[in-house]
């Protein structure tokens, strides 16, 4: 899953990127509005974390911007400003939650999976996939009540395919959500990590299938 | 405890002494009783002397009537038969005494008391003493018809004083009963008319102290007299003033209070990634960079209390003498650390001391701040030059940097609080220069901000040099 993070100050956006990659989450930083709405235009992500007090664009007017263009994209803002309008507005110009500076990073990620399992339309934090579990809580994945040790590039992969199990994912879609702009995405890489986890999952009645031409579809094969 | 007794009657009286009221009736009785007095004096006299004319005026009938009973018989013999009526006439119920005497102008006596003292002066009536008893006395020369030569007789009579004091008394009581009277009612009519003329003001009290402690509002200036206008309409600008410095306090610390919660948002995130991280190397970075932001928001604060003394009335104002070119250089050692860590040249230029009078401590917090920018936003291998000297009678201190300049739209806004030019990557709490601008303007100096000539940012700082001041000083005593 990628996360866009926009905070103009850039110790603390580097640090919160710090914490998310530690989370297992790829993530895109953008110091100002401007370049953010670059970002969102040619990535796509599963959540974004808006600072509200931003350079050119400013955090409230790229939120609308966002909302008019149709973007369902997660957007959980983060300002200083914890006043009671300034959560109103937010809420009502399109975000999905609120969360006042300072804050804690356990809080902060639990917000992150609620808006993820929110937009997925599901309101159990578990996706179960034969004997494939996916703990929303922990984002730990169980074949068979055992935890599935994955190296961070393999999670991403795999949560992302777990997301939308049942429904056929593009390689380029999942290149664009696993790999921040950062990162050194390689369309091969892709097929790599699929390659290793189909090893990781063989004991496992969940398996990736791959569709020519469409991409890959994560499945319960019995 | 007697002393404690004497205490509050000492301070009640000084409480009464300070009341309007007390003052307003102590005037107002003080004038009545006056008034009393003089009152009692003058309508005393006038009903003693009228009742020693109406004495007279019956002496003076009582001796006329003696006189026209005076004859001479055919042997030249002088004779009086004094009629009753003469003596009757002073009958009038308080048991006077009448004494009378006749006696020719030989000085022979005709009749009565040989040893009555006789007036000086003729018809006019004198006190005098006669067989130890007052007596008031007139005299009454008095031709009579078949006395050769000076045909005159001298009739005196004297009356006890019984009946005259009955009748001054009766005078005087009656006229002071009526002025009496006239100076209660004025009294009253004074004393509620005192109560209403200060009702507005004892209301206008009222108000003020019912108010709740953070309402600020103004007092509409009608509810007391015209006098009184001007003491509202000062009031409701003080009361106006004090608001606004309660707006500005709450918008500034509402400002800190944000400012604060990005650096303790940086602060918890990085605790929370050091505590998750498993290399150590990674989590040592994390902590160092935990210890490095935990350095910077101690210095937020410090700077967030160092404004708060700066600003004008919450410090009292001290009128140190500090050598700024010696500060200067104590503050430059300070820093030349973190300079030589980011391989800056810095430099002090000076030229002996230069004095200056101010708030030593926060003189030197200003210059903390000024080299302390300078450093931070100039670039590896850059230049931080400070020099201090006389100029023109004022004295003169330039930090000068190789960084990037502040773009001369941007230049007023710097000394705003919090503000912070627009993408700048250095850490900074945008106080710097709000603190250096409130420091030297509390010192009566002035702050510039110019392009250097290497194309950073050059500062000056203009401040009155003490000579001047002692000279200002001076003239003024000769003069």
């Amino acid at each position: 899953m990628k996360i866009l993070i926009v905070e103009d100050n850039r110790e603390l956006a580097d640090w919160l990127g710090k914490a998310l990659r530690q989370a297992q989450y790829a993530v895109d930083i953008a110091f100002d509005g401007e370049d953010a709405e670059l970002m969102l235009k040619v990535a796509s992500y599963s959540v974004v974390i808006l600072d509200l007090s931003l350079p050119k664009i400013d955090g409230m007017t790229l939120l609308r911007r966002i909302r008019q263009k149709g973007e369902k994209v997660p957007i959980i803002i983060l300002t200083a400003n914890a006043s009671l309008d300034g959560r109103v507005a937010g809420l009502d110009s399109g975000a999905d939650d609120y969360l006042a500076k300072p804050f804690e990073i356990a809080e902060l990620e639990a917000r992150i999976r609620a808006v993820v399992r929110r937009g997925q339309d599901r309101a159990a934090p578990e996706i179960v996939i034969g004997d494939l579990v996916f703990a929303g809580s922990t984002r730990q994945f169980f074949v068979g009540g055992e935890p599935l040790a994955l190296t961070p590039r393999e999670h991403a992969v795999l949560e992302f395919l777990a997301m939308k199990a049942g429904t056929t994912v593009s390689k380029a879609t999942l290149s664009e959500s696993v790999f921040g702009f950062d990162d050194e995405a390689d369309p091969t890489a892709i097929e790599i990590y699929v390659h290793r986890l189909r090893k990781k999952l063989e004991g496992s009645s969940a398996q990736i299938a791959t569709l020519r031409g469409l991409g890959y579809l994560l499945r319960d094969a019995k | 405890m007697p002393s404690r007794t004497i205490k509050n009657q000492w301070s009640a009286l000084k409480r009464l002494r300070e009341s309007l009221r007390a003052q307003l009736l102590a005037w107002v009785v003080l004038t009545l009783v006056g008034a009393i007095c003089f009152n009692l004096y003058d309508s005393f006299r006038t009903a003693d002397a009228a009742s020693k004319l109406v004495t007279d005026r019956t002496l003076l009938a009582s001796a006329r009537v003696i006189a026209e009973a005076v004859r001479v018989d055919s042997g030249g013999t002088v004779e009086v038969d004094v009629p009753p009526a003469a003596l009757e006439m002073f009958d009038t119920g308080y048991g006077d005494q009448v004494f009378y005497q006749v006696i020719t102008a030989w000085g022979n006596l005709v009749a009565g008391f040989p040893d009555l003292p006789l007036p000086t002066v003729e018809r006019v009536g004198q006190d005098k003493s006669f067989r130890s008893a007052s007596v008031r006395t007139l005299a009454l020369n008095h031709p009579v018809v078949g006395l050769p030569d000076d045909g005159i007789i001298s009739v005196t009579v004297a009356v006890t004083h019984n009946s005259q004091f009955a009748l001054r008394r009766r005078l005087w009581l009656s006229d002071f009963t009526k002025q009496l009277v006239l100076v209660l009612l004025a009294g009253i009519v004074t004393i509620i008319g005192l109560q209403r003329g200060l009702a507005p003001v004892l209301r206008l009290r009222d108000a003020v102290r019912a108010r709740g402690r953070d309402r600020l509002d103004p007092l509409s200036p009608s509810m007391v007299q015209t006098e009184l206008r001007p003491l509202v309409l000062a009031l409701n600008d003080h009361m106006e003033r004090v608001q606004n410095q309660m707006a500005a306090q709450r918008r500034f610390v509402s400002n800190a209070a944000h400012q604060l919660r990005t650096p303790l948002a940086l602060i918890s995130t990085q605790a929370s990634v050091a505590a998750r991280e498993e290399s150590p190397e990674r989590r040592d970075e994390a902590l160092q960079a935990l210890r490095n932001s935990t350095r910077q928001i101690s210095r937020l604060a410090s700077q967030l209390l160092t404004l708060s003394r700066a600003e004008p009335g919450s410090r009292r104002p001290r009128r140190d003498v500090i050598d700024l070119a010696k500060a200067a250089e104590e503050v430059l050692g300070a820093q030349a650390e973190e300079a030589l860590r980011r391989g800056i040249d810095i430099g002090l230029e000076e030229a002996g001391p230069v004095k200056v009078a101010g708030d030593g401590t926060m003189l030197r917090e200003m210059l903390v701040n000024l080299v302390d920018n300078a450093i931070r936003y100039t670039p590896v291998g850059g230049k931080v030059t400070v020099s201090v000297t006389c100029h023109d009678g004022k004295a003169l201190l330039t930090v000068e940097d190789s960084g990037p300049g502040i773009h001369p739209m941007e230049r007023e806004h710097v000394f705003e609080r919090f503000y912070r030019v627009m993408g700048t990557e250095e850490e900074g709490s945008g106080l710097g220069l709000a603190i250096v601008r409130e420091v030297v303007e509390g010192a009566g100096g002035a702050v510039y901000l110019s392009d250097a000539a290497g194309g950073g940012l050059l500062v000056t700082v203009r401040l009155p040099i003490l000579e001047t001041l002692l000279g200002q000083e001076m003239s003024r005593l000769s003069t």
